[in-house]
């Protein structure tokens, strides 16, 4: 099936619930030649124009099309506007994947390591799910953990993101120069009008973290009037803030959810060293 | 939109622009390879792009246990699936001595390997049964349909507890201990050096995956379409493991993408013609890319432990190491890269006395083999390492304390072997040297510069260490230890094109192009086609260790001067004058005395002269039980710079530069060496920082190229050729040695040298993750 409009596509879902819609089909085809999925139908959604760009909503709300590639997020009057995705869509893979895949598809398949999903945490960005007929907004964050699931017959749409106007930074750490799976990733973005600091560190976990306990304490060490400086030593401890609260003692651990005796574990140490210093450089850099 | 046919008709015209340009011609200059142009455009048809009338699909079933008993296979559900047209397992496989089915099997040196499992499996991913069905997904899900009683059992996948755990194959654990010995064991020196190394498992992960096509012949032979790196090689043990004489099996070489190890696993062509032979159609089987990680073998993971002594100047006194290979299930060639580690053991410096003992041994990993180097790159990453804590113990440059002990020709292999061939390390690591370092960015802060960790990465300044290190290495060429060398070529001149016959595949290594310059440079005839090469051709030999420049080179050669002196006996005949008086050059037979000046193309008009001649190097001997022996024909030497920024926070590391100085003999083609360097630094660089296939418990943890991290355009540094010595190598073909092998070896050394002088940390694992690289 290859709808012309979003009506379409709805009502194509509608029809068929088990169909499995498809943008940019990175993800999607791997398994399916891989023979992990074998969907029933495929709803193409690549002519669905509206879906590939954004509009403005209220002033203050971006609202994104689900279709938007990770090439388009990265060019720079995309960038002006959502600094923190378009750096994370420019690190997200070759050209080749970035050519085609889509931010949507970047959130339904909410792999741990998806680069996109940390900025929408921070971002606190929400979802429109549409059906036929109707259509309903869900938090990012409800949608990654599971608490509120796209439904049979659902098709996400809209991103819709806060404009902010200040600093935001995304940051990853990969095993290489070239692109490569984040080991873990950082994303801080900066809310001057309610004197806030978001953070959200990614691929640590099955989804992204807010660390609200440090992110409220370092939005208090910052002069928000002034130069909005920190101490590099307030910032040297949100990065450690950071770390602590998102990795677990017993991070990599065998039997992960038994009780810890020993202090944490080598693999804790480690990977918590990486997201401090990406907590500390992410603030450092939102900051300057 | 450009057509790719229009684009290779511009470069074409580029290259000939203003008409002034001449085609490359003859030894020495640089003709580009015929494929590079079809395979950038990705119009170069590979072995999973064949297509035959009717064909059938492959589909292999694998072991999810490394270690298991078959308690029994039940296919009647596979079997019953429409479309499937046939199940084999090993009980179709010709029975072993003793009547049972064994798997048939097979192996390189020792066979010990079946093709599909009978009984036992050995690692994760070993094949125990195939299917043939009308469909991929017929096929896919057919093998989901077979149902294995495994009886899992406990399994070794600690190389050092291979010893003294039960055996794992009735032909024991331990696949060859080598002690060396020579010397006084009694020296001592005032300086001694500790190291224990590691080196984790790489894999060729060639990006053309494993595919091939079989067809069944009337004759009750098979026919075998592949991309093999060794027809006759995998012919005659294909045939053996079905119980057919060779001559039933034909193998044709057909889209070889860049390989740098043995291209087909046996299990997979010998599964493939089963197939064939069992249904009476052609069978097509494409491996998907997790399957092509579980089937080739990869490079051997070793620990190693050194102990260097030498005088308060440096000068090595006494080396003793232990060095033990992971061979993993199988034999494959470990017995092979053990006597390179051993032989090579010290590196191409002098020591009076050296104590090694290495093993390699059998564990439940995935088996180990071929790939650029065996043996010689891990001894190489413990000698350098040790050079790099011995110059700081003494306090001089890293370059210094090499150059102090740097073996030159004539000096003494530990292996008693006298190295006879050109060995001009002193020149080498001078040249490396010598040659200006890359800017710093507070030099040239205009340019942008590429953080570790990469565009738009974590990258800060401020944390940013460069080091800069510097490693030399050796690799011996052809087989060793008593190996018979030998390839056949035929050279044929008809009207005014030749045409090369020779079953040494072009695997990458460029020898196509190679056989084309030789030809031209003998009869000055510029057209020149390869044929294509499949094993009804006189046997060539497998494309390893460097072979085919000297072996296959030198065949072709010598039938080509066979064919020059045919050409020319008339000629010379009819004006009274002998053969060695005429010449050829730039398509023209002249006299020493000018009298005649023949076009080549006259000479030859209506004649159709052919001849074929075989090259076999000088023989060697294994080597005995201290580890004494003339076990290599040649060797080759390599120096190398690194340049690395370190980003000491987060471990990441970035190669900035290679600077490489290597010992080629006599350049033939020198772009195709800057290639062949270029791509063994890659690789290198890849084992150095980023290519580890990971096992747990030996089940394969990242056997996909997500998960397996290649280097990239970005991951691969600058590479700048320092040098390329051409000193002759007087028993080679040309006087020209193996190129390809040595860069890999050398280049993880040097990057690790940079690292450990970027962080000032030991350095003692690769690949180096990013937490060795971490300071405070």
């Amino acid at each position: 099936m290859l709808p012309a409009s979003l009506d379409e596509a709805v009502d194509a879902l509608a029809a068929a619930p088990a169909a499995v819609p498809v943008a940019g089909a990175t993800d999607l085809m791997e398994a399916v030649n891989a023979g992990r999925l074998r969907p029933a139908a495929l709803v193409g959604l690549g002519r669905i124009t509206e879906l590939r760009g954004w509009r403005y909503e209220d002033g203050g709300t971006a609202v994104l099309g689900a279709g938007l590639t990770h090439a388009r997020m990265d060019r720079p009057d995309f960038a002006a506007l959502i600094p923190a995705l378009a750096d994370a869509a420019r690190t997200a893979g070759p050209p080749q994947v970035r050519n085609v895949g889509t931010l949507g598809g970047n959130i339904v398949t909410a792999a741990p390591a998806g680069d996109t999903l940390p900025v929408l945490a921070a971002l606190e960005a929400t979802v429109t799910l549409a059906r036929a007929g109707a259509s309903r907004e869900v938090p990012v964050s409800h949608l990654l953990t599971g608490l509120d699931p796209v439904r049979p017959g659902e098709l996400l749409t809209w991103v819709r993101v806060p404009l902010l106007h200040a600093p935001q930074v995304f940051l990853k750490a990969t095993g290489r120069s070239g692109p490569a799976r984040a080991t873990a990733s950082v994303a801080l973005v900066l809310d001057p009008a309610r004197r806030a600091v978001r953070c959200a560190v990614g691929a640590v976990a099955p989804v992204p973290l807010r660390p609200l306990e440090a992110e409220a304490w370092v939005a208090g060490c910052i002069d928000w009037d002034g130069s909005r400086e920190i101490d590099p030593a307030a910032g040297a401890a949100f990065g450690e803030y950071v770390a602590a609260a998102c990795v677990p003692d017993n991070y990599g651990a065998e039997g992960a959810w038994e009780a810890v005796t020993e202090g944490p574990t080598a693999a804790a140490v480690r990977l918590r060293r990486t997201v401090s210093v990406l907590a500390r450089r992410a603030l450092g850099r939102a900051l300057k | 939109m450009t057509s790719p046919t229009d684009i290779g008709a511009a470069l074409q015209q580029d290259g000939g622009e203003g008409g002034a340009v001449p085609e490359p011609f003859g030894l020495g200059s640089s003709p580009l390879r015929s494929d590079a142009l079809p395979k950038a455009l990705g119009i170069y048809p590979y072995a999973a792009d064949l297509w035959a009338e009717g064909l059938l699909w492959g589909a292999v079933l694998r072991s999810p246990h490394p270690h298991a008993r078959i308690r029994g296979i039940d296919t009647s559900a596979a079997l019953a699936l429409p479309g499937v047209h046939a199940v084999v397992t090993a009980a179709d496989l010709p029975p072993g001595p003793d009547g049972l089915p064994d798997g048939a099997p097979a192996g390189p040196i020792i066979a010990d390997r079946p093709v599909l499992a009978a009984g036992v499996v050995r690692h994760h991913g070993e094949p125990i049964a195939a299917v043939a069905a009308d469909h991929p997904d017929t096929a896919r899900l057919a093998v989901g349909l077979i149902a294995v009683d495994y009886e899992p059992l406990e399994a070794v996948t600690d190389p050092e507890q291979a010893f003294t755990a039960p055996a794992l194959h009735p032909d024991g654990n331990l696949f060859r201990h080598l002690p060396l010995r020579t010397g006084d064991p009694d020296a001592v020196g005032e300086i001694v050096v500790e190291g224990l190394y590691q080196v984790g498992r790489q894999d060729p992960a060639p990006l053309g995956a494993e595919a091939g096509l079989a067809v069944p012949r009337p004759d009750g032979g098979v026919e075998l379409h592949l991309s093999s790196t060794d027809p006759h090689g995998d012919r005659d043990r294909t045939a053996a493991c079905l119980g057919l004489e060779p001559d039933r099996v034909r193998l044709v070489v057909t889209g070889v993408p860049g390989a740098t190890t043995d291209r087909e696993d046996l299990s997979f062509q010998v599964t493939l013609a089963l197939l064939a032979l069992r249904t009476g159609r052609p069978v097509k089987m494409t491996l998907t890319r997790e399957e092509s990680f579980h089937t080739h073998t990869s490079r051997h993971p070793a620990l190693l432990r050194y102990r260097h002594h030498a005088d308060a100047e440096g000068t090595l006194v006494k080396v003793e190491a232990q060095i033990l290979l992971d061979g993993g299930a199988y034999a494959d060639v470990s017995a092979e890269a053990l006597a390179a580690a051993t032989a090579f053991s010290v590196g191409p410096y002098v020591c009076p006395n050296v104590f090694v003992d290495a093993w390699a041994v059998r564990t439940n990993n995935p088996p180990a083999g071929r790939m650029r180097g065996e043996g010689a790159l891990q001894a190489c990453f413990a000698y350098e390492s040790q050079m790099d804590q011995l110059a700081a113990r003494v306090g001089v440059d890293p370059v210094e304390i090499r150059r102090r002990n740097a073996m030159s020709t004539g000096d003494p292999l530990p292996t008693g072997q006298a190295v006879t061939c050109p060995a001009p390390v002193k020149a080498l690591l001078d040249a490396v040297a010598a040659e200006p370092l890359p800017a710093l960015p507070v030099d040239d802060p205009d340019a942008e510069w590429l953080l570790p960790g990469g565009p738009g990465g974590a990258g800060d300044p401020s944390a940013v260490r460069r080091g800069i290190g510097y490693a030399v290495g050796m690799v011996h060429m052809l087989g060793a230890e008593g190996e018979d060398e030998v390839s056949t070529a035929t050279v044929r001149v008809s009207g005014d094109h030749a045409t090369v016959i020779c079953a040494a595949v072009d695997a990458g290594q460029g020898f196509a192009t190679l056989a084309r310059q030789i030809v031209q440079t003998v009869l000055g005839v510029s057209e020149v086609y390869i044929a294509p090469a499949d094993s009804d051709q006189s046997i060539a030999g497998p494309s390893a260790r460097g072979r085919h420049t000297w072996v296959s080179g030198g065949a072709v050669e010598r039938a080509a001067l066979m064919v020059r002196h045919q050409l020319l006996q008339p000629i010379a005949a009819n004006f009274g004058m002998s053969v060695e008086l005429l010449q050829i050059a730039d398509g023209k037979i002249t006299s020493y005395d000018g009298v005649l000046g023949m076009p080549v193309a006259e000479a030859l008009e209506g004649k159709e002269l052919w001849a074929t001649a075989q090259c076999r190097p000088h023989p060697t001997e294994p080597l005995d039980e201290s580890g004494q022996g003339d076990a290599f024909v040649s060797i080759s030497f390599c120096a190398m710079r690194a340049v690395v920024d370190v980003d000491i926070e987060l471990g990441a590391v970035r190669v900035v530069e290679m600077a490489v100085a290597q010992d080629v003999g006599r350049a033939l083609n020198p772009r195709q060496i800057e290639d062949r360097i270029e791509a063994g630094v890659a690789q290198g660089v890849g084992l150095a920082l980023m290519e580890d296939l990971q096992t747990t418990g030996g089940l394969l943890g990242n056997p996909s190229l997500t998960g397996y991290r290649l280097p990239t355009s970005l991951d691969t540094p600058e590479v700048r050729i320092a040098a390329l010595l051409e000193e002759r190598d007087v028993v080679a073909t040309f006087g020209a040695k193996a190129v390809s092998a040595v860069p890999a070896v050398v280049a993880p050394s040097a990057v690790a040298a940079a690292v450990r002088a970027a962080t000032g940390l030991p350095v003692g694992r690769l690949p180096i993750r990013a937490e060795d690289a971490v300071t405070g």
